[in-house]
């Protein structure tokens, strides 16, 4: 009785009426001391914020409500369609952009860290057997062929004009190599036999990162998160229906730092717009090929490079392919997550890794991006330790002028070699003009870095002339090369 | 005076008529005349000084300035010395370089012939053979060559191209047709692992085809690109043998009086008699092997009756085996030692036709001797109707989202025809 008296007076709260207090109290089951003691019932409604009061902990109450409903969804579409159905003035971001130092912006949109390089090799395993040998001269003559049939040996209906050239050569180009290097390949890498090869498919992705004040409207002065959307259109990917393992552990500290903008995205310039939000991969959540492989970029003639010497823009060519990388491949890499289910609150338990080509048809620059977390809302973000990681090379050339196009002579494409006659294509690596002085003529050269330790890591012992011959091949296959699963 | 130009000329030839006429309107019809906001001012008329004869007005062209008192020049009209290209007209047809008196009756991609495919066999001179040859059948029936789980895999392909591919609802058919060919020849490619053969192969898009050949006294041309094309470096093996190769001088092309053989074809006096592959000489691909002739046109009239298709078909197939030939052989007319042997596959998406064709005779100009062959297998369904959305009667799912009467079969067929040659 003395228990009970105690429970009633504790009972009596400030702001709960009587009603309600007696109420619980009549409803409560009588029990014995004992039993109370060990397992505690809760007698009362818990006690939280209110739903609809105009407080900050309503608003928080009303947030973790939604939050609820998307970790209750049953299926990615319903969650997919939850997070995305309310539409607000979102920032867009272009992959393919002529602002300055774009790179940059987006590694901090996106809470990516750029290493120069490719990553590092997987350790090779000692039970598994050697993977069969590259043939570099089939795979360097099916590229060939593929350039020259594009830029010589078909007879197209007109002349195509300048500034076409770009969508009628490059563009087939590219396409016919992906196909036809994906063919080749798939000997040694299965998974690329059975993938998906998607032709200028859309790529969407929207994402919340950071906060802002609202400066001016009816909302002036509260905090707003800040929405981000990327609508990318690849010109090729390949999807596969087997994750890509991992290049680095999930919580691999990296000891570079994301960079911090001090301004608003506006200063980009970076504009909002309110329109649908979308997620998608390439394909809709139904599909089995739903993570990604490898993204092929055409870059558009606003951006090559003579335009942009021209502007005294010379160091914003690797950041042109560098932006582009990062905003698409964290896009893809991004909706692959979502739709696996994971999204800002449910942070990715995986890394989810895709590899990407960016080319303005002559120059190639190789990356890779492993995304490691979803989460970078200002409420997830507080005690996020992960980043999202980019390796990429730099650019470099494919191949070089093209003697005289309309000679009736078969242009043959040789290495540099043999230089007995005159060459109508000539293979050559050449560093971007930023970083080497000296041009590379004849057989001096520097192979950069990043082909040199993907020469070691192929490890097939061609002498030094033959080396940059097949930076491009060895560069793609390796990458294409990549991540097979040579214990699947 | 000779000087003035346009309106002014006219003003001053006819004095009287650039006033009102019978009916109160200008006499000028509206070409002539053009849409008042857009005429430019009239320039004023020259002085009284210029109606003096023998007196030489002058003027303040020197000054570079007006003067009042002096007369104002009148310059003769600027030739610029070019033309801008929005302006050029072309010369009229009878100057062209290529203007030739016989007319040529070409056939391009969007011909369609009234006859359909008796109208193509006869103008090729080709025998048709319904279904395809067994040789190629035994391919699409043999298992070694079967993908595994190939049925599934197909499944996926038409749910990729018909319903996943896009962010809308119901994707249309402008998309779904090139994604559905591209994906089953991606499908095919797969097999690359089986046969390394396939590897010695290469697609090509937009070169432009033109061949010519006389039928009769008409001469008919086949000009134009027909979409993808896939080329090899081995050429297809011949199908029928010399037997039955010979036994083709016995059958009567069918002739379709009163139709004129020629109706849909379009009527030229310029053209180029010159043979062209579409390819320079040295292309590392030289033989045609296949080409992917797509209807991807949204709206119902604008794309082909399957009929026109297949006739479409045969004339391309039969236009890039004739420039071969003639590569191969040389111009003149005969019966080939070696068939040229070529492939189509045309489609709209849903519903398949698969041709082959082998070009037995270069001889084309009479009706008797070695005709051509065509195997032609119509009107395959690949699936009869695509659901994108369920159908829902009664709160009850009829139909569920995905393919209905869906056809293994005609897959087999495409891989047998992709797989022809390198197996």
């Amino acid at each position: 009785m003395a228990a009970a008296r105690c429970w009633r007076l504790v009972l009596r709260v400030p702001g709960l009426s009587l009603h309600t207090a007696a109420g619980a109290a009549v409803t409560a089951p009588e029990v014995t001391g004992p039993d109370v003691a060990a397992a505690p019932v809760a007698r009362y409604p818990p006690l939280v914020a209110s739903l609809t009061a105009d407080s900050k902990a309503a608003r928080q109450r009303r947030v973790e409500r939604w939050q609820a409903t998307v970790h209750a969804a049953k299926s990615v579409d319903e969650k997919l369609r939850i997070l995305t159905k309310m539409q607000f003035m979102k920032y867009i971001v272009y992959p393919q952009t002529f602002a300055l130092n774009a790179d940059r912006w987006y590694q901090s949109f996106t809470k990516t860290v750029f290493l120069s390089g490719l990553p590092p090799p997987p350790p090779a395993k000692p039970d598994t057997e050697p993977a069969p040998a590259l043939d570099v001269a089939a795979l360097r003559a099916a590229a060939c062929d593929c350039l020259l049939q594009e830029h010589f040996f078909l007879r197209r209906k007109k002349r195509v004009p300048l500034y076409l050239e770009r969508e009628a050569i490059a563009s087939p180009f590219l396409d016919q190599l992906v196909a036809s290097l994906t063919g080749l390949l798939s000997a040694r890498n299965p998974a690329l036999a059975a993938a998906a090869l998607d032709c200028k498919r859309p790529v969407h992705f929207y994402w919340l990162r950071g906060e802002e004040i609202i400066p001016r409207g009816h909302r002036k002065g509260r905090v707003d998160a800040l929405r981000y959307q990327i609508n990318d259109k690849p010109h090729n990917q390949i999807r596969i229906s087997k994750q890509l393992p991992e290049f680095v552990p999930l919580d691999y500290s990296v000891p570079v730092e994301v960079p911090v903008m001090n301004c608003k995205p506006d200063k980009l310039p970076l504009f909002k717009r309110q329109y649908e939000n979308t997620i998608f991969i390439g394909t809709k959540t139904a599909d089995p090929h739903c993570y990604g492989h490898t993204q092929f970029h055409l870059l558009p003639d606003k951006l090559k490079r003579e335009r942009l010497l021209k502007q005294n823009c010379a160091n914003q060519i690797e950041v042109v392919f560098r932006a582009n990388a990062i905003a698409s491949l964290f896009a893809w890499t991004g909706a692959q997550a979502m739709y696996q289910g994971f999204w800002s609150e449910a942070d990715v338990t995986r890394p989810f890794v895709s590899q990407g080509v960016i080319t303005d048809g002559k120059y190639f620059s190789f990356f890779c991006y492993q995304l490691n977390t979803l989460a970078l809302t200002a409420q997830a973000d507080q005690n996020n330790p992960r980043k999202n990681i980019c390796w990429g090379t730099q650019t470099t050339i494919y191949a070089m002028k093209w003697m005289d196009k309309r000679s009736n002579k078969n242009p043959r494409v040789r290495s540099k070699s043999s230089e007995n006659e005159m060459p109508d294509v000539e293979y050559c690596h050449v560093r971007n003009k930023v970083n080497s002085s000296k041009k590379n003529t004849g057989n001096q050269f520097c192979p950069s870095p990043a082909l040199q330790s993907l020469h070691e890591r192929t490890s097939l012992g061609h002498d030094v002339d033959e080396r940059y011959t097949y930076g491009l091949e060895s560069a793609n296959d390796g990458i294409l090369l990549k991540n097979l699963p040579l214990q699947a | 005076m000779a000087l003035a130009s346009g309106s002014a000329r006219l003003a001053l030839a006819r004095p009287g008529r650039l006033g009102l006429g019978s009916c109160g309107a200008p006499r000028r019809g509206a070409y002539e005349w053009g849409v008042r906001s857009t005429r430019k001012p009239e320039p004023p008329p020259p002085d009284r000084v210029y109606e003096i004869p023998g007196l030489e007005p002058i003027t303040y062209a020197g000054k570079m300035h007006f003067m009042p008192g002096l007369a104002r020049p009148v310059f003769p009209p600027w030739d610029p010395g070019w033309t801008p290209p929005k302006f050029r007209r072309l010369p009229p047809l009878h100057e062209h370089p290529l203007y030739k008196d016989q007319a040529c009756y070409v056939f391009h991609q969007r011909c369609r012939l009234l006859e359909g495919v008796k109208q193509a066999l006869w103008l090729t001179k080709t025998k048709l053979i319904e279904g395809l040859p067994e040789k190629v059948l035994s391919l699409a029936d043999d298992p070694r060559n079967h993908i595994e789980n190939q049925d599934e895999c197909v499944l996926n392909v038409i749910f990729h191209a018909r319903l996943w591919h896009s962010t809308e609802d119901i994707p249309k058919r402008e998309t779904y047709c090139p994604v559905i060919v591209d994906s089953l020849i991606q499908l095919c490619k797969s097999q690359i692992l089986k046969h390394p053969s396939l590897a010695r192969r290469i697609c090509a898009q937009n070169n432009m085809l033109s061949t010519t050949w006389n039928r009769g006294s008409t001469l008919i041309q086949v000009h134009g690109s027909s979409g993808a094309q896939l080329n090899a470096k081995d050429p297809l093996p011949p199908i029928a043998s010399r037997e039955e190769v010979e036994a083709t001088k016995n059958h009567v092309l069918e002739t379709f009086y009163p139709i004129s053989p020629t109706v849909g074809l379009q009527e030229c006096n310029v053209y180029d008699v010159n043979d062209d592959t579409g390819f320079r000489e040295g292309y590392p691909y030289p033989y045609p092997h296949t080409l992917y002739l797509l209807e991807s046109a949204n709206l119902r009239p604008h794309r082909f009756q399957p009929d026109q298709l297949r006739a479409k078909m045969i004339l391309f197939a039969f236009g890039n085996a004739l420039a071969q030939a003639r590569l191969l052989y040389g111009n003149d007319t005969k019966v080939l030692e070696q068939p040229v042997v070529v492939q189509s596959v045309g489609t709209d998406g849903r519903v398949f036709q698969f041709l082959v064709l082998q070009l037995n005779t270069t001889d084309l100009a009479s009706d008797e001797g070695v005709k051509n062959l065509v195997w032609l297998d119509s009107d395959q369904l690949l699936y009869a109707h695509f659901w994108c959305l369920p159908v829902v009667r009664r709160k009850a799912v009829v139909e569920p989202v995905g393919p209905t009467g869906f056809q293994p079969e005609t897959f087999r067929k495409f891989l047998a025809l992709y797989l022809h040659g390198a197996v």
